[in-house]
């Protein structure tokens, strides 16, 4: 057990708190259990250190320069600012949003640890302290009792625990609040059900919604881009309809059906709002939607609209108020197409957002109903409506269960019941359902791709899925017999894609990766040639 | 006539009782706050394999079906067994729940000495045999788990370095005032009074305000009183009254997944919250109430942050 970071260290003046070796790393099966089956570690560039915060573990999430403070009042200010945004945090009109969820976890952390062994992240760092599932929330709960509660002030440590508020403790904590995907593993084993993840969530906030610091790929090229241009991909209302096109070609090309994909129908019972990702790195996947639509006969559109065509809401992440807009938005798309219900495809996070977080945060016209596509795909498939042979998907799936649709969600049997219907070798990876672990890419960390950001996802946030996946498929490792990840969402599909490419799985364990609907379409028995490709 | 040791009594209990009132009310006049559900959520007809509602279509038109049967038995597993614990932290749990059983054997234990009471001044005498052996059943059991447990928990908490590490002075406290209690407590209760003899006649006498006797108080017996007062006190100020939190955060937080449906409560409580307003300070936030914020953004982003 690494014992050499302390909680007050967080405030220590030193160049990097901890320096992550290969060789601490969780092991991995075989064949990656030998020594040179992985790319080594590397070190931050030293022009980083200038910029970015690199004192924690020397990778960088947040990817707008922190400048350090010169003077000890540029620090004095820095700490009134933080002490301002955490006050706001505690504050029934700023952030009644997770008031009572937050102060239930400052609050009542009997600090026990039966939390850690359940956290992908930490058991992957090989136990590094500052991965411990309750270190970020001891230092913030430090910092609340210390300065901002009546006991803390006249107590002094002996309540609060020992901590020091300086630019170090603040910097790096805005870092630590970015290595934790939010997957609340930790919280399902909770006895007392205090959420660690939260407490991350809520520091993030705290660093956005107070000082505008946040990764560029949440917000600025996130949510503020997907305000301003229509998509966080930066994909604009008439590119998305040249993609329509091009899927709508490519359909006809490779299943030789027609199918015109409804856009902007008014009166349709379902607006189905894809994450936008998939219409540019895998437009397979609305194909095989619109496919499955058109043949089993729903009412359904997409929209062109102006944030309509991306189901993406990163301020799910991190910013309250941005989530807040963005989910507006959608419902405001959905009722000018006048439709009965909102329905979002293969992304996870999306489907958290928009059906689970964001309900409080809408009313009157703008409450309408949001649901999950997969009791819609699992209905079609249980009522025949499509001719599938499931011969045609001989060959080892697994499947990998999306934090925010099936833990944090519910959504856990409809894409089981079709995979064991068209996937003879469909086979579960250990844990699953609800117990499963993250991709490594929750919480905004599958498109953070900033400077060695994804050296830190690849070796430590995806690792556990990583080993999960190399298990489940021990049996047929070798290259040659084709496998398949069946990730319904885009995000831990954009996460495993990085993983097998940095870990070359696919060419090492002939391990690829795709969505659920893929699977569907490459079962239908009127198509002929393989709908999935791997090779 | 009541004398200052009965009067100290009545005012710990009722301390105890108005402070634990009070921070239950504190979370229950919070406002409503953003769906967090976690599952497995118990009272889903599909908690079997963590389901829920979202598993099906339509959901505004679902006839929600609640198992409550399961959300008491999930419930009632956690608060008796610390199911968690002994599931995720086996070597935690060989003390924490011998502490925790034992603290709840000493409440009954307390319970029973008060029905006794009643008992007596009511003139109910056949039924305070039984009242005399539950007493001493749940006494016995109660006061030794606790203590071993309290003495195990202590030692993992100073001997283990990750809950060292994470653990204020006050925890290490809190631990040291409940075994100083039933230290004394078991020290009594060996010693002095073996068959709670002096423990009831004191129920009594409180119990009928003054107007029974009050027994005589070994000096063992008034250290042991007065330490548990004081513990009365304490505890709703303390985190050793979590159970406060652990209530709020299953029922309210994981397990709270009420939709909100167009004239519904849950829409009248979000209406109200959307009209509070917003102070953050950020470029991107421009200090509305919630619903104008979400309905006309404002965009500005920062380029570097300086102090």
């Amino acid at each position: 057990m690494s014992k050499e970071v302390r909680i007050k260290d967080i405030g220590k003046p030193s160049k990097q708190l901890i320096k992550l070796r290969l060789e601490d790393l969780m092991k991995l099966p075989p064949p990656y259990d030998k020594p040179g089956e992985e790319p080594e570690m590397t070190e931050p560039k030293e022009e980083w250190r200038e910029k970015y915060i690199t004192e924690l573990d020397g990778y960088i999430a947040i990817d707008v320069p922190f400048e350090k403070p010169k003077t000890k009042e540029e620090e004095q200010r820095l700490i009134q600012r933080f002490l301002e945004g955490l006050k706001k945090l505690l504050d029934k009109e700023n952030n009644w949003t997770f008031l009572q969820p937050l102060l239930l976890s400052l609050e009542f952390c009997a600090k026990c640890q039966t939390c850690n062994d359940a956290c992908p992240i930490y058991l992957s760092s090989g136990k590094k302290e500052i991965y411990r599932p309750t270190y970020r929330s001891e230092v913030l709960r430090r910092i609340w009792k210390r300065y901002l509660t009546p006991a803390g002030k006249v107590f002094g440590k002996f309540v609060s625990g020992d901590i020091e508020l300086n630019w170090y403790t603040i910097a790096r904590l805005a870092e630590l609040a970015y290595r934790c995907t939010l997957c609340r593993r930790c919280t399902q084993v909770c006895p007392i059900g205090v959420d660690n993840g939260l407490i991350a969530h809520e520091i993030r906030k705290l660093f956005s919604q107070e000082m505008g610091v946040a990764p560029k790929a949440l917000h600025e090229l996130g949510t503020v881009q997907h305000l301003r241009v229509g998509s966080s991909t930066a994909l604009t209302p008439e590119g998305f309809k040249d993609i329509i096109e091009f899927i709508e070609d490519d359909i006809k090309e490779r299943t030789g059906k027609n199918i015109k994909i409804p856009v902007d129908e008014k009166g349709a019972d379902i607006l189905l709002i894809h994450n936008a990702g998939e219409y540019l790195s895998w437009p397979e996947n609305p194909a095989a939607f619109a496919i499955i639509f058109e043949e089993a006969g729903i009412s359904w559109t997409l929209s062109s609209e102006l944030v309509g065509y991306d189901a993406v809401n990163y301020g799910v992440w991190y910013d309250d108020v941005q989530l807040a807009r963005i989910a507006r938005k959608h419902v405001e798309v959905a009722r000018k197409l006048d439709v009965n219900r909102i329905v979002v495809g293969e992304c996870g996070h999306a489907h958290k957002a928009l059906c689970v977080v964001a309900d409080r945060v809408l009313a009157d016209e703008y409450n309408i109903p949001r649901e999950s596509c997969m009791p819609i795909l699992w209905d079609i498939v249980r009522k025949k409506k499509l001719n599938l042979d499931p011969e045609k998907n001989n060959f080892p799936v697994t499947l990998h269960d999306p934090c925010n649709m099936v833990r944090l969600m519910g959504v856990v049997e409809p894409q089981r019941k079709i995979l064991r219907e068209i996937c003879p070798q469909f086979r579960e990876m250990e844990p699953h359902g609800v117990y499963n672990y993250c991709c490594g890419g929750g919480s905004g960390f599958a498109i953070m791709t900033s400077m060695n950001f994804p050296e830190w996802r690849n070796k430590v946030a995806t690792r556990m899925k990583f080993k999960q996946i190399l298990t489940a498929f021990q049996d047929c490792i070798d290259p040659s017999i084709k496998k398949y990840v069946c990730a319904p969402c885009s995000n831990c599909k954009g996460a495993i894609r990085d993983m097998l490419d940095h870990y070359q799985a696919t060419m090492k364990c002939g391990i690829y990766y795709g969505g659920l609907v893929e699977l569907m379409v490459n079962a239908m028995v009127d198509i002929e040639e393989p709908f999935i490709e791997m090779f | 006539m009541l004398t200052p040791l009965q009067i100290s009594s009545y005012l710990a209990f009722a301390i105890f009782v108005v402070v634990v009132v009070w921070k239950f009310v504190k979370y229950a006049t919070m406002p409503i706050h953003l769906r967090w559900e976690l599952y497995p959520v118990p009272h889903e007809p599909e908690h079997e394999h963590g389901g829920s509602f979202f598993e099906h279509q339509n959901i505004w038109q679902l006839e929600r079906k609640h198992d409550k049967l399961n959300e008491l038995k999930e419930m009632f597993e956690e608060m008796l067994f610390i199911k968690r614990m002994f599931q995720n932290k086996r070597d935690l749990w060989y003390v924490s729940w011998p502490f925790h059983a034992g603290v709840y054997l000493i409440l009954v234990w307390l319970a029973l000495l008060f029905i006794r009471a009643v008992l007596v001044i009511a003139g109910v005498h056949s039924l305070v045999p039984i009242a005399d052996a539950l007493i001493m059943i749940a006494g016995a059991i109660g006061v030794i788990a606790a203590t071993l447990g309290c003495l195990g928990l202590l030692i993992k908490r100073v001997g283990s370095w990750e809950l060292r590490e994470y653990s204020a002075g006050v925890e290490i406290f809190n631990l040291l005032f409940v075994l100083a209690v039933l230290l004394t407590g078991l020290f009594a209760w060996i010693k002095f009074d073996p068959n709670f003899n002096i423990a009831k006649e004191y129920m009594l006498s409180l119990v009928s305000f003054g107007s029974q006797p009050m027994p005589e108080l070994p000096k063992p017996i008034l250290v042991h009183l007065i330490l548990l007062e004081l513990l009365f006190i304490y505890i709703p100020f303390t985190k050793i009254a979590h159970y406060v939190g652990k209530y709020y955060t299953f029922h309210t937080v994981l397990w709270e997944d009420a939709i909100n449906k167009p004239g519904s409560e849950v829409e009248r409580k979000v209406k109200r919250c959307l009209q509070f307003r917003v102070s953050w300070s950020a470029p991107h936030i421009a200090g509305r109430t919630w619903a104008e914020e979400a309905a006309n953004p404002k965009l500005d982003v920062i380029e570097r942050w300086k102090p």
